[in-house]
């Protein structure tokens, strides 16, 4: 060993001279990127280590946390998954609240916009028992001044009429049940005739003659002549139209969404009312002549229905 | 002259190595450096000659120890590297060492002493030493530096030359044995 030592010392002596010498000319040269060479060779010594330090530690690291992970992975998984039950039921809970505001906004902005009537917003509780009976439960009654015969409309048409009235609750009758009749007229022809409810879901226009030229989509409003509707609000759209005998059966497909009332607003008169029309150009002509302007609302205090009348 | 183209003293790996007189392998070390910087204002014909690579090749194969070798080689080249303007330090160290290792390792083993082998050593290593520089010059410095050019060619024949009547000069300063 030693003789091996002795004759292999020369060669190791030289190889760590030079060595030395390089590392000198490496402290002294400076690379592409102005870094001293010896500093880029330290680097390029240690940075593989580095990593391989790294990528051992994070596989241990890793195996280990996965297994101790997994082992409360499913009570993990249980108390995740009943939290999204929980933040989904929450979900639709402010996804209805949202659209409840939605709703109630649309008829507080149809209230304001139509400040010629007073009218008092409502919620619907329920329906009738019976199938055949269209008829509603609302949380508005006699505390809230509601009388029998106010009209309830929505701010998309007319929905029916209060029927009963107790301290806290009212009936309303809609206008597809067998018992209502709301007096109408086409918005082009102002031809007049009756929406009368036939137990379906569509009331149907009735005297209406055979003659009188009818299209589906022809828009239906109210005469005003049950004193219980202002005049022109929409009722629906003619649905179907044909000739019968001795007037045209026509289906009426109602503007408001029967079948999905939620919130109502309350006629909290009974006066005829005429709403507002949006403003038009008067003619100079007639401005002359005396007549009203257009969409002036008038209201009169004789009751044309005596049942109306206020308790 | 005679006595340069004798055989001359066998050289014998394993029993003769040659001693020379108190500070005559520094001075002459010193006197090469010097020469070399010293002619270098006096013309570019300077550059045909390298004495201080003569001065570690003639050393070398004199004193047989590759140890002595490597450090003297070492030694003259970091101070030719100091006395240059633009060559790092360690550039011409790094050729040095390892002429200086080598001559001391072949002196041992062939014919130093007669005047076509010194010739012949010298050439070899000459062109052996560009080739350190080049390749030393190419992967630290990044410099395309030749291997082999008809300069260079010339350059080791003036060189060796030279080194025949300069080795015998040296010869004088042994001590006697």
């Amino acid at each position: 060993m030693i003789d091996t030592y002795s004759r292999h010392r020369p060669l190791a002596l030289l190889a760590i001279v030079v060595v030395a010498q390089v590392l000198l000319l490496a402290f002294q040269i400076k690379g592409e990127h102005d870094v001293r060479m010896i500093r880029y060779w330290a680097v390029a010594l240690v940075t593989p280590l580095e990593r391989a330090g790294t990528w051992s530690f994070s596989k241990v690291g890793g195996a280990w946390g996965g297994y101790v992970g997994l082992r409360n992975a499913r009570a993990e998984n249980e108390r995740m998954r009943t939290e999204l039950d929980q933040l989904r039921l929450r979900n639709r809970e402010l996804e209805s609240q949202a659209a409840e505001v939605q709703r109630l906004s649309t008829a507080l902005n149809f209230r304001n916009a139509h400040t010629e009537a007073g009218m008092l917003a409502a919620q619907v509780i329920g329906s009738s028992a019976d199938p055949t009976s269209h008829t509603l439960f609302i949380n508005r009654g006699e505390h809230d001044r509601l009388r029998v015969n106010m009209g309830v409309v929505t701010p998309d048409g007319i929905v029916g009429k209060i029927v009963e009235v107790l301290p806290n609750t009212a009936q309303v009758l809609l206008i597809n049940d067998k018992d209502s009749g709301v007096g109408a007229l086409f918005s082009a022809s102002r031809t007049h005739g009756v929406v009368r409810g036939s137990g379906d879901p569509e009331p149907r226009m009735e005297y209406v003659v055979n003659d009188e030229k009818v299209q589906a989509g022809d828009a239906i409003v109210t005469s005003g002549e049950d004193r219980i509707f202002p005049k022109d609000f929409p009722i629906g759209t003619v649905e179907s139209a044909k000739p019968g005998s001795p007037f045209q059966v026509i289906r009426v497909q109602p503007s408001a969404r029967l079948d999905r009332l939620e919130e109502v607003l309350v006629l909290l008169t009974q006066q005829e009312v005429v709403f507002k029309k949006p403003e038009v150009p008067v003619a100079a002509g007639a401005e002359a002549a005396g007549e009203p302007a257009a969409g002036a609302p008038r209201a009169k205090t004789a009751m044309a229905n005596p049942s109306a009348a206020p308790q | 002259m005679g006595y340069m183209l004798n055989v001359g003293e066998r050289s014998d790996p394993n029993v003769e190595v040659h001693k020379f007189y108190s500070g005559a392998v520094l001075a002459v070390c010193l006197l090469a450096l010097v020469f070399q910087a010293f002619l270098h204002k006096y013309g570019r014909w300077s550059e045909l000659i390298d004495l201080p690579l003569l001065v570690t090749i003639y050393f070398g194969v004199s004193r047989r120890n590759p140890v002595t070798g490597l450090f003297l080689g070492g030694t003259i080249g970091i101070l030719q590297d100091a006395l240059s303007h633009d060559n790092p330090i360690g550039m011409y160290g790094i050729a040095k060492t390892i002429i200086g290792y080598l001559a001391s390792s072949i002196g041992g083993r062939i014919d130093t002493e007669h005047p076509l082998s010194r010739f012949a050593l010298v050439f070899f290593f000459f062109h052996f030493h560009q080739i350190i520089l080049a390749i030393t010059q190419r992967v630290l410095l990044n410099h395309s530096a030749p291997l082999f050019t008809l300069r260079l060619f010339l350059d080791s024949l003036m060189t060796a030359a030279f080194a025949v009547p300069l080795f015998a000069l040296l010869d004088r300063l042994r001590r006697p044995s």
